[in-house]
């Protein structure tokens, strides 16, 4: 084991360990906000899995609506929340693959807006349909995650305690699928197919093919992503996965870093506290974090995720610099 | 009002959405042009453009066609500041641009709101009060701030036209936008190029919001959905194409202003959508693109 | 420019940093050292889109606070209590709703919250009831019998649209034919349905109808389309204030002649220096200013009700539109039921609020209704006033009574709610 690989390891260690003692010593409303950051993570790292592929989709927040909708819909059938939200995830899958049809037929700017078109029309479909999307005011009423092994054990999932650590395992599982995918022979193509798309062509390598399984896999975990969020604010509408939603994935993913796998995840950490510790601001808020958006993206332009390296590289250029002059005045 | 009347009320409104739609339209699609940049903050420059007038016009009492020019003036500085401290590191970079410059939409949007609040539109007693009875008809009737529109509009694109197809520097731009790499050999300054076009693209912006600002609602928001509708205008004209936006400009105004007439506002919007979607579908390069950008 | 730097902006702009970046999630508001105080629970959006609905009533909720604090404070039980108003940002959007009534409740410990309507209030209903919670909504369709906790206390849109249709058909018989143009989302609709229900009741008949979207940048082809028809009276509706702003300054500008009756004629001010005098004069609607003689009378309840708007129209000038004064008169009502109840406990007050018979409301006495409606009496509907516009003046012209109207004619009513498909309870 190399000594990096063990710092990782222990880094890993020490942010479960505070991530499992948090929900001890927080407030319950900043629980709550844990539980949907731990969300987001699932949905920024799905959203890298495509990203990698060298294309990025603005139907990524109603991807996820479509994992909400349809787990909400089949829960109220009724079906066990605990089969729902697998299904819910599945018939996102499904809509992604639906829809790559269309759109892996264009690239770059013209993908973008294609994408948004797309989940533009399933939005509006969400709100046109009142039966049975219920229109602008969505579904209310969607039943919580529950365990109940009769005298055995009962736990309610909709307190936040119990969903924080739900929350959190399923993060980490997914985390961890993600993370073995991106470095299997599947992962490594999809890097091919993104800095050298010409190349990998040539040598075989179905570049549609492979951006459409990325597409569909990543629409699952985002439809999971939403199923999650359903079933712990139970009341979704279609604001939730409209246009300002879908900029805010691309703005973590892109600040926190889209070369590591860590970086979506710090984007998101790092963005939605400085979000949250602004409320004081009120009304003045989206500017501070407009700032810090430009700042990161001119200063930073790998995402935050390089800070350390950058800071680094200013202090041996710092030291440089001091030695420098200390021997120019010698 | 015979259904005959109708239709040229309808024409007419067309023609006025069309001007303005062109001018807002044209700006982006120069950005996006020379630096390959898509300006989210175009939207609110043209913001910055009506509040200014707003501004100057209604609450300090200068002149109104002084009030349109500082306003064009403020956003033009503000477009050439964004230029050199923004767009220019994120040259080519279509990602990096988008971010931000939806980070400059946020910090301007909040700027206004710092500045004059949040609630209801700010008014402004148009300067234009009278309306022209168009061919001597009654009940076709077309106020003068629209007309006012329609004629700076049309100068702006024919100004900006005898430029681009006249002048040694408007042949510049056009190579900048056609093979960047190529002009930098001929000895084009393509730092030069980009602070022109952002300075045009964000006066044309601006300019718009100025003559628009008596017609429509001043909110931080008010870029928004006319973000959206030059986003379809691009993309059916086909990316970086400057008559391809001029002729999407006119056909979907046309389009969106008939169905809204004749059927309703929201299935037009929706209607605009899945055009879109179909050209994007069929021919992905737009009505006029030929080259895949990006 | 007038109103450029306020006390609340100075605020935020020099503490609020720093109070910001302290704390997570911490709201500057003002201490009071050694003084017992209550907290009221503001969630509703202060940025983005829907912000014109929610900031303006924050400024009210505010300086309805500054009144009973300056008064000495709000009496329970016998002691005075400073009131405290805590605001969080709900940005419309029910993640963000879900946090912030947390954080309300477990943080601050607040006694009601007071909401605007729709999404948030939907996403936080439960929680709201689990915890027993007194929630207020704006939008009387969110209220439901599984949500005893809800109410909504001053507005019963769209219903009370019936009163100026009614004076209509009382006082102008030579209208005959009706157009209407709004956009299509909750409240355009449900007010839609309403505005059909009255004008069949009152025998005129629609010849017109524009339903359109959000992203209208452009009036003219709405107006044109409608002016073409020919009616004698034209409705934007519950279109949102701004659109009614520009639609009747394009009427104007297109050559319409007939009469108007609308939800609301917020800023009308400007509207009248973008027209003209004679071109308003008649137009109804139904948002009087709080300044009126009739709203300083005994058969209203608001405090100092001219004062209010004096103190709001100076510091915010041209800000004045219906959600100013309409979170401040709930809690003008829930003051009624804490002094009744003597004591703050939310579940025990909102017991009281649904006992009070009849129930202070701003515009007059009213009554807990909505049982045949939406399944629970959570709504205050009584009187509500038809404004007419005289002389560039909000004048109310006469207190109608919504709710006898809809008690009368309830079935005309439910069919067209359901015809349109709007949904009847939350």
């Amino acid at each position: 084991m190399s000594r990096r690989t063990c710092l990782n390891a222990a880094g890993i260690a020490v942010v479960l360990a505070v991530i499992c003692v948090l929900p001890f010593v927080v407030r319950p409303y900043q629980l709550d906000f844990l539980i949907f950051l731990f969300i987001n993570v699932i949905l920024v790292v799905s959203y890298r899995l495509i990203a990698i592929t060298g294309e990025f989709s603005l139907a990524h927040a109603v991807i996820m609506g479509v994992g909400a909708y349809a787990s909400a819909l089949l829960a109220s059938l009724p079906i066990s929340p605990w089969i729902s939200m697998p299904l819910g995830g599945v018939a996102a899958a499904v809509i992604a693959y639906i829809l790559s049809f269309p759109l892996f037929r264009m690239k770059g700017f013209y993908f973008l807006i294609g994408s948004f078109a797309a989940a533009e029309a399933i939005r509006l479909c969400w709100v046109q349909f009142n039966d049975p999307f219920g229109g602008f005011r969505g579904l209310r009423g969607i039943p919580v995650l529950e365990i109940d092994l009769g005298d055995l054990l009962y736990l309610d999932l909709g307190a936040p305690v119990p969903y924080y650590f739900f929350a959190m395992i399923v993060g980490l599982i997914f985390l961890t699928v993600m993370y073995r995918i991106e470095h299997s022979r599947f992962g490594f193509v999809f890097h091919a197919v993104h800095h050298k798309d010409t190349l990998a062509q040539s040598v075989g390598v179905d570049v549609r093919r492979y951006r459409t399984i990325a597409f569909v896999t990543g629409g699952f975990f985002a439809g999971i992503a939403g199923a999650m969020l359903a079933h712990y604010v139970t009341a979704i509408n279609p604001g939730l996965f409209g246009l300002k939603q879908m900029l805010f994935v691309l703005v973590w993913v892109l600040v926190g870093g889209l070369g590591h796998f860590a970086g979506p995840i710090i984007g998101v950490t790092v963005l939605s506290i400085i979000d949250e510790s602004l409320r004081g601001l009120d009304e003045l808020r989206p500017g501070f974090y407009g700032l810090v958006l430009i700042a990161t993206m001119l200063f930073l332009p790998d995402g935050l995720v390089s800070l350390p390296r950058k800071v680094m590289q200013w202090l041996v250029w710092l030291r440089k610099r001091g030695e420098g002059a200390l021997a120019r005045r010698e | 009002m015979t259904d005959l009347e109708l239709i040229l009320q309808t024409v007419l409104n067309s023609l006025i959405a069309s001007s303005f739609t062109a001018i807002f339209a044209v700006g982006l699609v120069l950005i996006f042009g020379i630096m390959q940049i898509v300006n989210f903050a175009h939207g609110a420059l043209y913001m910055v453009g009506a509040y200014a007038t707003w501004y100057l016009y209604a609450e300090v009492g200068l002149p109104f066609f002084a009030s349109i020019v500082l306003a064009t003036l403020l956003t033009m500085a503000i477009g050439l500041l964004m230029e050199r401290a923004l767009f220019r590191p994120m040259r080519g970079n279509l990602f990096g641009g988008l971010i931000v410059s939806v980070g400059m939409m946020f910090v301007l949007e909040v700027l206004v709101v710092y500045l004059f609040g949040q609630g209801l539109m700010k008014n402004m007693t148009p300067y234009f009060k009278e309306s022209w009875h168009a061919f001597g008809i009654e009940s076709v009737t077309i106020s003068h701030s629209r007309l006012f529109v329609f004629a700076i509009a049309a100068f702006i694109l024919v100004t900006f036209w005898l430029f681009m197809s006249r002048t040694r520097l408007g042949w510049a731009m056009r190579a900048c936008a056609q093979n960047p790499e190529a002009a930098a050999l001929q000895g084009i300054g393509i730092g030069k190029i980009s602070m022109l076009a952002m300075a045009i693209s964000a006066a044309m912006a601006g300019m718009g919001g100025a003559v628009m600002s008596p017609l429509v609602r001043i909110t931080p928001q008010m870029g928004h959905p006319v973000l959206v509708t030059a986003f379809i205008v691009m993309i059916v004209g086909g990316m970086g194409s400057i008559e391809g936006a001029l002729i999407a400009a006119v056909a979907y105004s046309f389009f969106h202003t008939f169905v809204t007439t004749y059927i309703g506002g929201e299935i037009a919007t929706i209607l605009g959508l899945a055009l879109m979607l179909l050209v994007l579908i069929v021919k992905p390069t737009g009505i006029m693109g030929a080259r895949e950008s990006v | 420019m007038k109103s450029s730097i306020t006390r609340r902006k100075f605020m935020a702009a020099t503490g609020g940093v720093a109070a910001g970046l302290t704390a997570l999630g911490a709201t500057p508001s003002k201490v009071f050292a050694g003084e017992k105080t209550v907290k009221i629970g503001f969630l509703a959006a202060l940025t983005g889109d829907a912000a014109g609905w929610g900031l303006p009533g924050l400024y009210g909720v505010e300086i309805w606070a500054e009144q009973i604090n300056a008064a000495g404070g709000l009496e329970m039980g016998g002691e005075k209590y400073m009131v405290e108003i805590i605001s969080y940002d709900d940005e419309f959007d029910a993640v963000k709703a879900t946090v912030g009534a947390k954080k309300l409740l477990f943080e601050d410990e607040v006694s009601i919250v007071l909401m605007l309507g729709v999404t948030p209030v939907l996403a936080v209903k439960d929680f709201m009831t689990r915890n027993k919670m007194l929630t207020t909504t704006l939008v009387p369709t969110d209220i439901s019998a599984d949500a005893p906790y809800l109410f909504a206390p001053v507005e019963v849109h769209p219903f009370y649209n019936v009163t100026a249709v009614d004076y209509i058909a009382r006082n102008m018989p030579h209208i005959k034919t009706a157009a209407i143009a709004t956009q299509n989302d909750e409240l355009g609709l449900s007010s839609l349905a309403t505005y059909r229900a009255a004008f069949e009741v009152a025998g005129i008949e629609i010849i017109e109808e524009n339903l359109f979207g959000f992203e209208v940048t452009d009036f003219a082809p709405v107006v044109s389309k409608l002016i073409a028809a020919n009616p004698d009276v034209i409705t934007w509706d519950t279109a949102y204030p701004d659109y009614v702003n520009l639609l009747t300054e394009q009427a104007f500008l297109q050559g319409y002649k007939g009469q108007f009756v609308n939800c609301t004629l917020d800023q009308y001010d400007h509207i009248l220096s973008k027209t003209s005098v004679e071109f308003l004069e008649g137009f109804l609607w139904q948002f009087p200013d709080l300044d009126d003689p009739i709203m300083q009378g005994p058969d209203t309840h608001f405090d100092n009700a001219a004062a209010f708007y004096k103190t709001y129209a100076e510091r915010y000038p041209g800000a004045w539109t219906a959600v100013s004064w309409e979170y401040a008169a709930a809690l003008e009502m829930w003051r009624a039921a804490v002094a009744a109840a003597g004591t703050f406990d939310p579940p025990t007050v909102a017991e009281q609020l649904r006992t009070l018979s009849p129930v202070p409301h701003a515009f007059g006495d009213a009554e807990w209704w909505g049982e045949q409606f939406f399944g629970v009496n959570s709504a205050a509907l009584g009187k509500w006033p038809v404004v007419q516009m005289q002389n560039g003046k909000a004048v109310i012209v006469e207190m109608g009574d919504v709710r006898a109207w809809c008690d009368q004619h309830l079935d005309v009513l439910k069919k067209h709610f359901v015809e349109l498909g709007v949904p009847l309870a939350g």
